[in-house]
């Protein structure tokens, strides 16, 4: 905390004489605008304009742009057509129809999933609501479009094409702890002990925790997979 | 949280039973409730204790209500803040179905209150004028006769404000239909009348009505103002506005309370940080969740950077205007790396989106503290180059001084807010009469001058620019190196990533929020923080389902744009250019 201060009596009304005469003001503020020219043609590298289209601003890894929908390693989509992130979508701009997947293990796909780019509004909640890691958001900004109907993208052009360079940061995706860089499924460093501030608050309330009691190792791989991770492991 | 969830369900069960036990007042509403006994009007107000003091009141009683709480020595509620409608239609246990609320800020006591006029059912809503007790409540009644069809009798100009002239209806009525379209075509426009007016017309030939906008340079957005000359000077002007309206109060009805947090963004455009803060926290006051620190201090960082994103923007637009081409890009540099950094935050540059209810999105990027560090040293380089061009220049002077002057009693009646209102000698200044966050522990000053012209409003601006810095300086200097920046409840905000993929019991919590979204316990709350412009308050009402009942931001620009053709009656047409630059108007902001 502090005082106030009064600006206005700061600055005196009134001007000097040379002020009043325009020209010493003139050549200070020509002064001024010669510093800035000197030193951006000297150091024209530096300057904060840019030449697109031939140069592109580095955006941060964190970009909002581009959907894409990422991949399991045999290609298909990882969405499970759960509908979450139409559902979070606060501009309504994303339409799924869901389908059986052949494959047992994989439950359901989306036969449909098409996201009207004119629609969306690039605020990331329908990352943030993807309990699969399925969609992320990449630092694809130049989207233009002739028609309305061209706007409309559907799984073609959303789904993730190979070698995505992951570790620069692609854009807006689910943020992992560590690196930044864990996929789901490997999960076994995480600091993060699900669920452990609500077990709390439960049992303060002295509700009965018996059948929920205890994280336990956090996803513990299966004899299984542990074999299977060994085995590739050599 | 906990306790707050405790408080919907008492609260619940209390509505169930036959009457309400007396509660406590607080010693705010207990003195109103006391200064009110001893009135004539003692036994025709009722005084609650909300999250205000609140009065109710019956219509007919309004006008006199309205004069003692401006007039009486202990209420002396002079600053006119916000008139929102609110339509209890799917509201059960109000006692009305039409209500508006009014709040009210007193300068002397540094106090707020909220008013409430119940409106009898059975007739059309309809409440005495109060434009003549604060006459800051003409747009504001204007806007409510507008989207709820409330009649001001005694109201000078009761036209439509935000809705074009050919709509049908009154659209946030809670029975009015969202999807139906009402077209516009030019011979639908209605001029002022008194631009119609054939007697006003004749005259001289240097008489004449012209419109400056809808689409002008000058306007800065979409502004018409048709105003009457005389020569160069003006004589008669009137505002019009509602070209960028685009129902954010309805669309938030119909939304999650996380999914306005978009929507917010685009309501200051220029600085769209500071408004998610405020929406979020009128929610996370309502909801009774704590934020950790490091989550609080990003916020405050991020929020003065984007103020002095806004006063970059309004100074250099200012003397743009006026002829100064220079300063512009000179002050948009750091602009544009304040916006660098907050791409680096969260991904975008103008809708930010960072703010969540409970926290933020993500944490701040690994270099947050050294890049905020690096523009506090280059910001001030540009500050200073463009003080050293304008602030002796003459011809800035010309220009600035003297003109579009506001004084001290104008801008209270006016409901002026922010760098309009401290120009104007009265130093308020939310982040000092009730300092959030952590505005109590900084050192820092208010800046205001007492001229009310132009030029101190750049002062003002100017200063508020260091001292946005020096704030920053010290949050960062005491922002925690690591720790969350979410609060852990998990109600309230989704789970780790990490976890939801991996843990049941998270992505079960993650489902809820998700489909369902935040349970905010029943109640209504207006919170209000300092946005760059002025007083930016959310009135929330919550009637426990996912998203809000009624969401009412209060803009600061709006009762400033209100007494712009106020202003300029007298002044030169280019002068009217200056002093639109000088209140910060944002059309995204004014007409919602």
């Amino acid at each position: 905390m502090s005082g106030v201060i009064d600006v206005g009596a700061r600055v005196s009304r009134k001007l000097t004489l040379s002020e009043r005469l325009y020209l010493p003001g003139i050549l200070q503020g020509m002064a001024v605008t010669m510093r800035h020219f000197l030193r951006n043609l000297f150091a024209i590298r530096r300057l904060p304009t840019i030449l697109y289209p031939e140069e592109k601003r580095d955006y941060s890894g964190r970009f909002r742009g581009k959907h894409i929908l990422t991949t399991r390693d045999d290609g298909t989509l990882k969405c499970v057509a759960c509908y979450m992130c139409a559902e979070a979508c606060p501009a309504e701009c994303i339409t799924i129809v869901a389908g059986e997947h052949p494959k047992i293990s994989y439950e359901k796909y989306p036969v449909v999933f098409d996201i009207n780019m004119l629609r969306c509004v690039y605020c990331g909640f329908c990352v943030d609501a993807c309990p699969k890691d399925a969609i992320w958001m990449t630092r694809n900004y130049e989207l233009a479009f002739f028609n309305r109907k061209e706007a409309i993208f559907g799984i073609d052009k959303l789904v993730a094409k190979p070698g995505l360079p992951v570790k620069d940061g692609v854009g807006y995706r689910p943020y992992y702890p560590g690196d930044g860089t864990r996929p789901p499924g490997d999960s076994s460093s995480s600091p993060v002990i699900p669920g452990d501030g609500e077990r709390a608050k439960l049992r303060e309330k002295g509700l009965d925790l018996h059948h929920t009691e205890g994280p336990g190792p956090l996803n513990a791989p299966s004899p299984a997979a542990k074999a299977e991770r060994d085995r590739k492991a050599g | 949280m906990v306790a707050g969830r405790e408080n919907g369900a008492a609260r619940k069960t209390l509505l169930s039973t036959v009457e309400a036990p007396p509660r406590a007042l607080s010693p705010a509403a207990e003195r109103l409730r006391a200064r009110f006994d001893g009135s004539p009007l003692g036994d025709r107000v009722e005084v609650r204790d909300l999250d205000l003091p609140t009065v109710e009141v019956a219509p007919d009683d309004w006008p006199a209500v309205a004069r003692f709480l401006r007039d009486d020595p202990e209420c002396r509620y002079d600053l006119f803040i916000d008139l929102a409608g609110v339509d209890n239609a799917k509201r059960p246990g109000r006692p009305t179905r039409f209500e508006a609320v009014f709040h009210l800020h007193s300068v002397t006591r540094d106090e707020h209150v909220r008013a409430k006029v119940l409106l009898p059912d059975g007739a059309e809503p309809r409440l005495p004028s109060v434009v003549e007790v604060w006459p800051a409540a003409n747009w504001f009644e204007r806007e409510a006769y507008d989207l709820f069809g409330f009649d001001f009798p005694g109201h000078p100009n009761q036209r439509r404000l935000l809705c074009h002239d050919a709509f049908v209806g009154h659209a946030l009525r809670k029975d009015y239909s969202p999807g139906q379209r009402w077209f516009f075509a030019e011979e639908d426009l209605r001029m002022p009348a008194w631009a119609m007016d054939t007697e006003e017309k004749a005259g001289h030939f240097e008489t004449q009505t012209i419109s400056i906008g809808p689409s002008h340079p000058a306007t800065h957005g979409i502004v018409h103002l048709v105003a009457r000359l005389n020569g160069e000077r003006i004589t008669r002007a009137e505002t019009q506005i509602g070209y960028m309206h685009r129902c954010f109060e309805k669309m938030s009805e119909t939304h999650t309370w996380n999914q306005v947090i978009p929507y917010c963004d685009r309501l200051n455009y220029v600085s769209a940080m500071i408004n998610g803060v405020g929406y979020v926290r009128t929610v996370e006051k309502m909801l009774g969740v704590e934020i950790p620190d490091r989550g609080r201090l990003a916020r405050t960082i991020l929020s003065e950077f984007s103020r002095i994103m806004d006063h970059c923007v309004n100074i250099g637009t200012n003397l743009v205007d006026i002829g100064g081409l220079t300063n512009f890009w000179y002050l948009y540099q750091p602009r544009e790396s304040i916006y660098g950094l907050l791409e680096a935050c969260c991904g975008a540059r103008l809708t930010v989106s960072y703010v969540r209810v409970g926290g933020l999105a993500i944490d701040v990027p690994e270099d947050f503290v050294a890049r905020s560090r690096a523009l506090l040293e280059s910001i001030p380089k540009f500050v200073d180059d463009v003080e050293r061009l304008v602030t002796r220049n003459r011809i800035v002077r010309n220009r600035l001084g003297g003109t579009g002057v506001v004084s001290k009693e104008q801008a209270i009646a006016w409901g002026f807010t922010g760098p309009m209102l401290r120009a104007s000698g009265v130093a308020y200044d939310v982040r000092r009469s009730r300092p959030y966050d952590f505005y109590d522990r900084f050192d820092w000053d208010v800046a205001m001058a007492t001229d009310g012209d132009n030029f101190a409003r750049y002062l003002v601006r100017l200063e508020e620019i260091r001292q946005s810095l020096k704030i920053i300086r010290q949050a960062l200097d005491v922002f925690p190196a690591s720790g969350p920046v979410n609060s852990d409840d998990w109600h309230v905000v989704l789970p780790p990533k990490d976890a939801v993929y991996h843990d049941m019991e998270s992505l079960i919590f993650h489902f809820k929020l998700i489909m369902e979204g935040i349970r905010v316990p029943s109640g209504e709350r207006y919170e209000w923080i300092e946005g760059a412009n002025g007083e930016l308050g959310f009135y929330a009402i919550s009637e426990g389902g996912a998203g809000p009942y009624r969401l009412k931001p209060r803009p600061p620009c709006f009762p400033m744009m209100a007494a712009f053709e106020h202003m300029i009656v007298g002044s030169t047409v280019s002068d009217a250019i200056a002093t639109l630059g000088t209140l910060n108007v944002i059309a995204g902001e004014l007409e919602r």
